[in-house]
């Protein structure tokens, strides 16, 4: 077991590199120096400005030092606010970004996999087709489609929630962590109904109901583990999607996480940033990668005798 | 066993493309699948016709007019500049649906060429192949796509491959899984027994039988890359002015939800209204052509 791990973690190495190396490059093909405005700038500040963030360095220099520092944590200046480091402004939105990705995951974890194993127990009756139908809405009503609908119908209409901010008034997080979650936990729903029906016709489940235990007992101490493989795999892109669809939801509830600066910073063409938080987003990607792929393992003993084997 | 697949073959012979028949028998007693077929062909023509049948150009303003709420004169209302939001929401369909259409096309032939050639050669080259497929699955493409736009400026073509070329890797991989499952079956065999050439084999024998599952995931990648579209351009990433997708639509009726609802239910309901019929009929399509593959 610990010899996967280690050798999973040996391989998103390389991943990391390339994406560091790729994004480095093509943040240098683009056309047009970061310094470009409307306005010409000065032949002798354009050096000066090079000079100081050793553009006019050759290019592997660059990359070598871009690594260096980022080792050690340094994503270096913004291009467009010289008084702010990259890894200041990660800083202040990260910690937003990551509290309503960990909400909008409560959401989708705890709806989701709920209505997707009542939805199992009794197949094809209401109590399928009803969270099922729902799953399908949530699937077909992206972030942002589902949060201006939340915020006119709960938020202006109803005049329940607020609709705007982030830790400012009270219950202002609701709304932002349902419309980030909706969306997964549809999938969850129908990715642990499938589960389920595929565990619950195992004759060890037969078993488990032939001694007598309690369906409770089935379901929770026995059926749901196997159920859950096709969950835990989905985890992995799932917190990719968070990541993309914390885009859309900051964007709508004028939320301060990395979301919102990460676009700014695109429309802005602040090279240094996009960079920084590029690398950081598929840092976070290929660890949740990684955990899905172990915790995945770790669930099914089967997967990891054969991996055992393989080797 | 072999008595059963020939008794198959047999059976194929008498009666032609009976599995198609089978399938589309099946399809048909699925009210939702078929209620999503009618639903995508309505939209798919109104936006052919769009040009034909739009009841006012697309530029025309009437700024006297203003943002007015839907009326007899303008079913889905009128935005800011007095210009028909019906209008603008077909000609957004022309986009929306163009670019789920090419970018789908552009994922399938990477992705069916790909998983092919991994499937059929195996080895090494499959274990390189797919390796790489792995690889790419753990990147955060999204954030590439925004970092693509951000580079090479944001144009459509641009769209079209980035969104092409995120969607291709399921493809691979489930092309290659059924190409896997056919190549060591009998008729394959026999096929390598007679003499036939890898090519011909390849496009005779394993194609016409991974296209059911070719066919299921399409219909499931074009709702993926019309969302994924319209996601880019709510964020101002994707279509540009003065040309608009659903996605740019929705985002300027968010701008003015408050005073003008109707700029923002009308293009958000048609384009879950697409997801919608798009989803069901790919399920539809699964439970039709893959009975078995139906339980998730």
């Amino acid at each position: 077991m610990l010899r996967i791990i280690l050798q999973r973690l040996l391989t998103a190495i390389p991943v990391l590199l390339l994406v560091v190396t790729v994004t480095f490059v093509l943040i240098r093909l683009a056309p047009g120096g970061p310094f470009d405005e409307e306005r010409a700038v000065p032949a002798q500040v354009l050096e000066n400005l090079n000079k100081r963030y050793h553009l006019d360095d050759p290019i592997h220099v660059q990359f070598g030092n871009y690594l260096f520092h980022l080792l050690q944590g340094d994503f270096g200046p913004s291009f467009k606010y010289p008084s702010r480091t990259v890894t200041e402004v990660i800083a202040a939105g990260l910690p937003v970004t990551l509290e309503l990705s960990v909400y909008a995951l409560l959401v989708a974890v705890l709806i989701g996999i709920t209505a997707g194993i009542v939805a199992s127990l009794k197949p094809n009756s209401l109590q399928d087709y009803v969270p099922m139908s729902l799953a399908m809405i949530g699937i077909c009503l992206p972030s942002f489609v589902l949060g201006p609908l939340l915020i006119l119908g709960i938020g202006i209409g109803l005049e329940w929630l607020p609709v705007s901010g982030w830790g400012v008034s009270p219950g202002d997080k609701i709304l932002p962590a349902l419309t980030l979650g909706a969306g997964y936990a549809a999938y969850l729903a129908r990715l642990s109904r499938g589960g389920m029906l595929e565990t619950l016709s195992q004759d060890y489940i037969r078993t488990a109901r032939a001694k007598g235990l309690s369906e409770w007992r089935v379901v929770w101490h026995h059926a749901l583990r196997g159920a859950m493989a096709p969950v835990v795999s989905f985890a992995g892109p799932a917190v990719a999607g968070l990541l993309s669809g914390s885009f859309v939801v900051e964007t709508i509830y004028q939320i301060p996480g990395l979301g919102r600066f990460y676009l700014q910073a695109a429309f802005n063409r602040d090279y240094t940033m996009i960079l920084g938080m590029t690398i950081l987003f598929a840092f976070f990607i290929i660890v949740c990668n990684l955990l899905a792929d172990i915790l995945a393992i770790w669930l099914n003993p089967k997967l990891r005798r054969n991996l055992e084997k393989s080797r | 066993m072999s008595e059963t697949v020939q008794m198959q073959g047999l059976a194929q012979v008498e009666k032609g493309r009976s599995l198609w028949q089978d399938a589309f028998a099946r399809l048909k007693k699925n009210k939702l699948a078929l209620t999503g077929l009618v639903v995508l062909i309505v939209m798919v023509v109104l936006a052919l016709l769009t040009p034909w049948i739009a009841p006012y150009s697309y530029e025309e303003q009437d700024l006297s007019l203003g943002a007015t709420p839907p009326s007899w004169e303008h079913w889905m209302g009128t935005d800011i500049f007095g210009r028909d939001q019906l209008t603008r929401v077909l000609y957004g369909s022309r986009i929306s649906l163009m670019v789920g259409f090419i970018a789908t096309s552009v994922a399938l032939c990477i992705g069916v060429a790909w998983g092919t050639i991994a499937g059929y050669v195996g080895g090494r080259l499959d274990a390189a192949m797919m390796r790489f497929v792995d690889v790419l699955y753990a990147l955060p493409f999204t954030i590439f796509i925004i970092l693509l736009t951000v580079v090479f400026g944001r144009s459509m073509l641009l769209l079209f491959l980035a969104i092409g070329a995120v969607e291709w890797l399921t493809m691979a991989r489930i092309v290659r899984g059924q190409v896997m499952a056919i190549k060591h079956q009998e008729f394959i065999e026999a096929a390598v027994a007679m003499g036939m050439s890898r090519g011909r084999i390849m496009l005779r024998h394993v194609a016409p039988n991974i296209l059911g599952p070719i066919i299921i995931y399409t219909t499931l990648t074009i709702p993926s890359v019309i969302l994924l579209e319209s996601f880019l351009s709510f964020l101002g990433l994707g279509i540009q002015p003065p040309a608009s997708s659903w996605g740019s639509l929705i985002s300027n009726g968010v701008e003015t939800m408050e005073e003008y609802p109707w700029l923002l239910i009308f293009p958000a309901v048609t384009l879950s209204l697409t997801l919608f019929a798009l989803n069901f009929l790919g399920d539809g399509l699964r439970d039709a052509l893959d009975p078995r593959a139906s339980l998730d």
